[in-house]
Protein backbone atom coordinates (compact mmCIF):
# COMPACT_ATOMS: atom_id res chain seq x y z
CA UNK A 1 0.00 0.00 0.00
CA UNK A 2 1.39 3.34 -1.01
CA UNK A 3 0.65 6.68 0.41
CA UNK A 4 1.87 10.09 -0.90
CA UNK A 5 1.97 13.55 1.51
CA UNK A 6 3.22 16.89 0.90
CA UNK A 7 5.85 18.66 3.17
CA UNK A 8 8.07 21.70 2.82
CA UNK A 9 11.74 20.91 2.85
CA UNK A 10 14.18 22.77 4.87
CA UNK A 11 14.30 26.21 2.65
CA UNK A 12 11.10 26.53 1.81
CA UNK A 13 10.23 24.26 -1.07
CA UNK A 14 7.95 21.91 -2.13
CA UNK A 15 8.60 18.29 -1.77
CA UNK A 16 6.57 14.76 -1.51
CA UNK A 17 7.17 11.95 0.81
CA UNK A 18 5.88 8.61 -0.71
CA UNK A 19 5.17 5.78 1.67
CA UNK A 20 5.31 2.15 0.64
CA UNK A 21 4.84 -0.83 2.86
CA UNK A 22 5.97 -3.84 1.02
CA UNK A 23 6.00 -6.28 3.73
CA UNK A 24 5.39 -6.52 8.05
CA UNK A 25 9.61 -6.17 8.28
CA UNK A 26 10.01 -4.06 4.95
CA UNK A 27 9.26 -0.69 4.29
CA UNK A 28 10.12 2.09 0.99
CA UNK A 29 9.67 5.51 1.78
CA UNK A 30 10.94 8.07 -0.56
CA UNK A 31 11.20 12.15 -0.47
CA UNK A 32 10.67 13.52 -3.73
CA UNK A 33 12.09 17.42 -4.49
CA UNK A 34 10.57 19.88 -7.11
CA UNK A 35 11.76 19.23 -10.64
CA UNK A 36 13.92 21.88 -12.61
CA UNK A 37 12.00 24.81 -13.10
CA UNK A 38 11.36 26.13 -16.66
CA UNK A 39 11.85 29.73 -15.20
CA UNK A 40 15.07 29.37 -13.47
CA UNK A 41 16.32 27.45 -16.06
CA UNK A 42 15.30 30.09 -18.62
CA UNK A 43 16.62 33.09 -16.58
CA UNK A 44 19.64 31.42 -15.59
CA UNK A 45 20.15 30.47 -19.46
CA UNK A 46 19.32 34.78 -20.31
CA UNK A 47 21.56 36.07 -18.09
CA UNK A 48 24.77 34.18 -19.03
CA UNK A 49 23.79 35.20 -22.58
CA UNK A 50 23.22 39.02 -21.86
CA UNK A 51 26.91 38.84 -20.00
CA UNK A 52 28.16 37.57 -23.16
CA UNK A 53 26.42 39.49 -25.22
CA UNK A 54 27.57 42.47 -23.22
CA UNK A 55 31.29 41.39 -23.57
CA UNK A 56 31.03 40.94 -27.52
CA UNK A 57 29.61 44.73 -27.45
CA UNK A 58 32.56 45.69 -25.59
CA UNK A 59 35.25 43.60 -27.51
CA UNK A 60 33.97 42.78 -31.05
CA UNK A 61 35.14 39.04 -31.08
CA UNK A 62 32.59 36.31 -31.82
CA UNK A 63 34.05 33.46 -30.50
CA UNK A 64 32.46 34.97 -26.70
CA UNK A 65 28.89 34.30 -27.91
CA UNK A 66 29.80 30.81 -28.91
CA UNK A 67 31.62 30.16 -25.74
CA UNK A 68 28.46 31.38 -23.85
CA UNK A 69 26.27 29.01 -25.77
CA UNK A 70 28.95 25.97 -25.22
CA UNK A 71 29.40 26.94 -21.30
CA UNK A 72 24.80 27.07 -20.71
CA UNK A 73 24.97 23.46 -22.54
CA UNK A 74 27.84 21.61 -20.64
CA UNK A 75 27.08 23.63 -17.39
CA UNK A 76 23.41 22.31 -17.88
CA UNK A 77 24.61 18.95 -18.63
CA UNK A 78 26.92 18.78 -15.36
CA UNK A 79 23.86 20.64 -13.12
CA UNK A 80 21.51 17.33 -13.87
CA UNK A 81 24.09 14.76 -13.81
CA UNK A 82 25.82 15.95 -10.64
CA UNK A 83 24.12 18.21 -8.90
CA UNK A 84 20.21 18.37 -8.85
CA UNK A 85 18.78 15.19 -6.87
CA UNK A 86 15.51 14.38 -7.80
CA UNK A 87 14.43 11.47 -5.25
CA UNK A 88 16.04 9.97 -2.72
CA UNK A 89 14.66 7.22 -1.08
CA UNK A 90 14.82 4.81 1.93
CA UNK A 91 14.53 0.92 2.10
CA UNK A 92 14.90 -0.36 4.93
CA UNK A 93 14.56 -4.10 5.14
CA UNK A 94 14.30 -5.82 8.73
CA UNK A 95 16.75 -8.73 8.86
CA UNK A 96 18.83 -7.35 5.63
CA UNK A 97 19.79 -3.88 6.54
CA UNK A 98 18.97 -0.06 5.04
CA UNK A 99 19.55 1.29 1.64
CA UNK A 100 19.75 4.19 0.39
CA UNK A 101 19.23 5.38 -2.94
CA UNK A 102 19.88 9.23 -4.56
CA UNK A 103 18.59 9.25 -7.93
CA UNK A 104 19.47 12.34 -10.16
CA UNK A 105 17.98 14.52 -12.93
CA UNK A 106 19.78 12.83 -16.15
CA UNK A 107 18.77 9.30 -14.44
CA UNK A 108 21.82 8.48 -12.60
CA UNK A 109 21.65 6.49 -9.47
CA UNK A 110 23.94 6.50 -6.71
CA UNK A 111 23.10 3.58 -3.87
CA UNK A 112 24.65 2.63 -0.32
CA UNK A 113 23.86 -0.59 1.69
CA UNK A 114 24.34 -0.57 5.31
CA UNK A 115 24.11 -4.25 6.86
CA UNK A 116 21.79 -4.57 10.02
CA UNK A 117 24.65 -5.77 11.97
CA UNK A 118 25.79 -2.23 11.47
CA UNK A 119 23.30 -0.27 12.29
CA UNK A 120 22.44 0.70 16.07
CA UNK A 121 20.02 3.15 15.74
CA UNK A 122 18.05 5.58 13.43
CA UNK A 123 17.79 8.95 15.02
CA UNK A 124 17.22 12.87 14.15
CA UNK A 125 19.71 15.03 14.88
CA UNK A 126 19.97 18.74 14.64
CA UNK A 127 23.09 20.65 14.11
CA UNK A 128 24.22 23.85 12.58
CA UNK A 129 24.50 24.01 8.86
CA UNK A 130 25.75 27.42 7.63
CA UNK A 131 24.21 29.79 9.60
CA UNK A 132 21.11 28.03 10.54
CA UNK A 133 20.24 25.02 12.80
CA UNK A 134 18.74 22.34 11.40
CA UNK A 135 17.27 18.67 11.95
CA UNK A 136 18.23 16.03 9.81
CA UNK A 137 17.76 12.28 9.95
CA UNK A 138 20.82 10.38 10.48
CA UNK A 139 22.05 6.25 10.72
CA UNK A 140 24.05 5.37 13.68
CA UNK A 141 26.57 2.81 12.77
CA UNK A 142 27.97 0.64 15.92
CA UNK A 143 31.17 0.48 17.18
CA UNK A 144 32.67 -3.25 16.42
CA UNK A 145 34.70 -3.05 19.67
CA UNK A 146 32.44 -0.84 22.16
CA UNK A 147 29.04 -2.10 22.07
CA UNK A 148 27.44 1.43 23.51
CA UNK A 149 29.97 3.63 21.12
CA UNK A 150 29.27 4.90 17.60
CA UNK A 151 31.16 4.35 15.19
CA UNK A 152 30.02 6.71 12.35
CA UNK A 153 27.27 8.91 11.16
CA UNK A 154 25.61 8.61 7.93
CA UNK A 155 22.95 11.81 7.36
CA UNK A 156 20.15 10.95 5.18
CA UNK A 157 17.75 13.20 3.00
CA UNK A 158 20.87 15.83 2.56
CA UNK A 159 20.10 17.55 -0.35
CA UNK A 160 16.00 17.18 0.15
CA UNK A 161 16.54 18.95 3.67
CA UNK A 162 12.85 17.66 5.10
CA UNK A 163 11.37 19.76 7.97
CA UNK A 164 11.06 18.15 11.41
CA UNK A 165 7.51 16.72 10.40
CA UNK A 166 8.36 14.73 7.46
CA UNK A 167 11.20 13.41 9.40
CA UNK A 168 8.91 12.57 12.17
CA UNK A 169 6.65 10.11 10.33
CA UNK A 170 9.97 8.64 8.47
CA UNK A 171 10.94 8.47 12.08
CA UNK A 172 8.17 6.85 13.52
CA UNK A 173 8.38 3.99 10.27
CA UNK A 174 12.01 2.94 10.48
CA UNK A 175 11.73 2.68 14.39
CA UNK A 176 8.67 0.57 13.85
CA UNK A 177 10.97 -2.04 12.21
CA UNK A 178 13.98 -1.60 14.31
CA UNK A 179 12.36 -2.80 17.15
CA UNK A 180 11.28 -5.78 15.58
CA UNK A 181 14.87 -6.86 15.40
CA UNK A 182 15.00 -6.85 19.10
CA UNK A 183 11.78 -8.56 20.17
CA UNK A 184 13.29 -11.20 17.75
CA UNK A 185 16.46 -11.73 17.59
CA UNK A 186 17.79 -13.88 15.01
CA UNK A 187 21.45 -15.35 14.52
CA UNK A 188 23.16 -13.56 12.30
CA UNK B 1 54.55 60.15 22.54
CA UNK B 2 58.23 59.74 20.44
CA UNK B 3 55.78 59.06 17.64
CA UNK B 4 54.09 61.86 18.05
CA UNK B 5 57.07 64.01 18.04
CA UNK B 6 57.98 62.34 15.16
CA UNK B 7 55.15 62.60 12.91
CA UNK B 8 54.65 65.72 13.38
CA UNK B 9 58.23 67.95 13.76
CA UNK B 10 59.40 68.69 9.94
CA UNK B 11 62.30 67.06 8.29
CA UNK B 12 64.13 69.91 8.09
CA UNK B 13 63.86 70.28 11.96
CA UNK B 14 65.35 66.68 12.87
CA UNK B 15 68.02 67.19 10.42
CA UNK B 16 69.07 70.12 12.28
CA UNK B 17 69.29 68.36 14.83
CA UNK B 18 71.71 66.03 14.15
CA UNK B 19 68.70 62.87 13.78
CA UNK B 20 68.77 61.91 9.84
CA UNK B 21 68.46 58.08 9.98
CA UNK B 22 64.19 57.75 10.63
CA UNK B 23 61.39 56.39 8.84
CA UNK B 24 60.18 58.85 6.01
CA UNK B 25 57.16 60.40 7.10
CA UNK B 26 54.92 58.36 4.87
CA UNK B 27 54.42 55.74 7.65
CA UNK B 28 53.31 57.99 9.79
CA UNK B 29 50.31 57.60 8.10
CA UNK B 30 50.40 54.18 6.78
CA UNK B 31 50.75 52.40 9.48
CA UNK B 32 47.40 53.25 11.47
CA UNK B 33 45.76 52.27 8.00
CA UNK B 34 47.30 49.23 8.21
CA UNK B 35 46.34 48.38 11.67
CA UNK B 36 42.56 49.63 10.85
CA UNK B 37 42.28 47.11 7.82
CA UNK B 38 43.74 44.42 9.89
CA UNK B 39 41.52 44.93 12.66
CA UNK B 40 38.26 44.57 9.55
CA UNK B 41 39.80 41.49 7.62
CA UNK B 42 40.08 40.33 11.41
CA UNK B 43 36.39 40.18 11.87
CA UNK B 44 35.52 38.26 8.47
CA UNK B 45 38.90 35.96 9.12
CA UNK B 46 37.01 35.05 12.43
CA UNK B 47 33.54 34.47 10.91
CA UNK B 48 35.33 31.97 8.38
CA UNK B 49 37.52 29.87 11.12
CA UNK B 50 34.01 29.65 13.08
CA UNK B 51 32.15 28.12 10.18
CA UNK B 52 34.77 25.91 9.29
CA UNK B 53 35.34 24.45 12.78
CA UNK B 54 31.60 23.69 13.16
CA UNK B 55 31.66 19.88 12.78
CA UNK B 56 30.09 18.32 9.47
CA UNK B 57 27.09 16.58 9.71
CA UNK B 58 28.54 13.17 9.33
CA UNK B 59 30.80 13.59 12.25
CA UNK B 60 30.31 11.86 15.64
CA UNK B 61 30.97 15.37 17.44
CA UNK B 62 27.40 16.26 16.60
CA UNK B 63 26.41 13.03 18.87
CA UNK B 64 28.83 12.95 21.90
CA UNK B 65 32.41 13.59 22.86
CA UNK B 66 35.11 11.98 24.82
CA UNK B 67 34.05 13.29 28.27
CA UNK B 68 30.57 11.46 27.36
CA UNK B 69 31.82 7.80 26.48
CA UNK B 70 33.67 8.01 29.39
CA UNK B 71 31.51 8.98 32.41
CA UNK B 72 30.44 6.80 35.03
CA UNK B 73 26.81 5.64 35.85
CA UNK B 74 25.96 5.97 39.43
CA UNK B 75 23.39 3.76 41.27
CA UNK B 76 19.55 4.96 41.44
CA UNK B 77 18.97 5.88 44.90
CA UNK B 78 15.09 5.80 45.52
CA UNK B 79 13.77 9.04 47.01
CA UNK B 80 16.55 11.23 45.46
CA UNK B 81 17.07 13.30 41.92
CA UNK B 82 19.52 11.08 39.72
CA UNK B 83 22.53 11.85 39.38
CA UNK B 84 23.49 14.19 35.90
CA UNK B 85 24.41 12.68 33.24
CA UNK B 86 24.37 13.05 28.95
CA UNK B 87 21.71 11.03 27.98
CA UNK B 88 22.14 9.20 24.75
CA UNK B 89 20.42 10.60 21.91
CA UNK B 90 18.09 7.36 20.83
CA UNK B 91 16.66 7.45 24.32
CA UNK B 92 16.16 11.67 23.56
CA UNK B 93 14.38 10.51 20.31
CA UNK B 94 12.26 8.03 21.57
CA UNK B 95 10.79 10.32 24.46
CA UNK B 96 10.48 13.56 22.04
CA UNK B 97 9.23 11.37 18.60
CA UNK B 98 7.57 8.46 19.79
CA UNK B 99 5.16 8.56 22.19
CA UNK B 100 1.47 8.50 20.12
CA UNK B 101 -0.56 11.70 20.95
Amino acid sequence: MAEERRFRSACGAPITLRRRQHSASCRELAVRGPRLQLRSLSAATSAVWLAAYGLFALSENSMVLSAAIFITLIGLIIYLHFVKIDQESLLVIGSLGIQVTSSYASGKESTIFIEMGQVKDVVINEAIHMQKVIYYLCILLQDPEDPQGISEVVPLFQSSKPRLDCLIEVYKSCQEILEQRKTAPQSN
Amino acid sequence: VLYLIWAYIPETWLFSLGLTYWPQKYWAVALPVYLLVTVGIGYILLFGINMMSTAPLNSTDTITDNFARKQQQKKFQEEAIPALRDIPISEVNRMFFLPEK
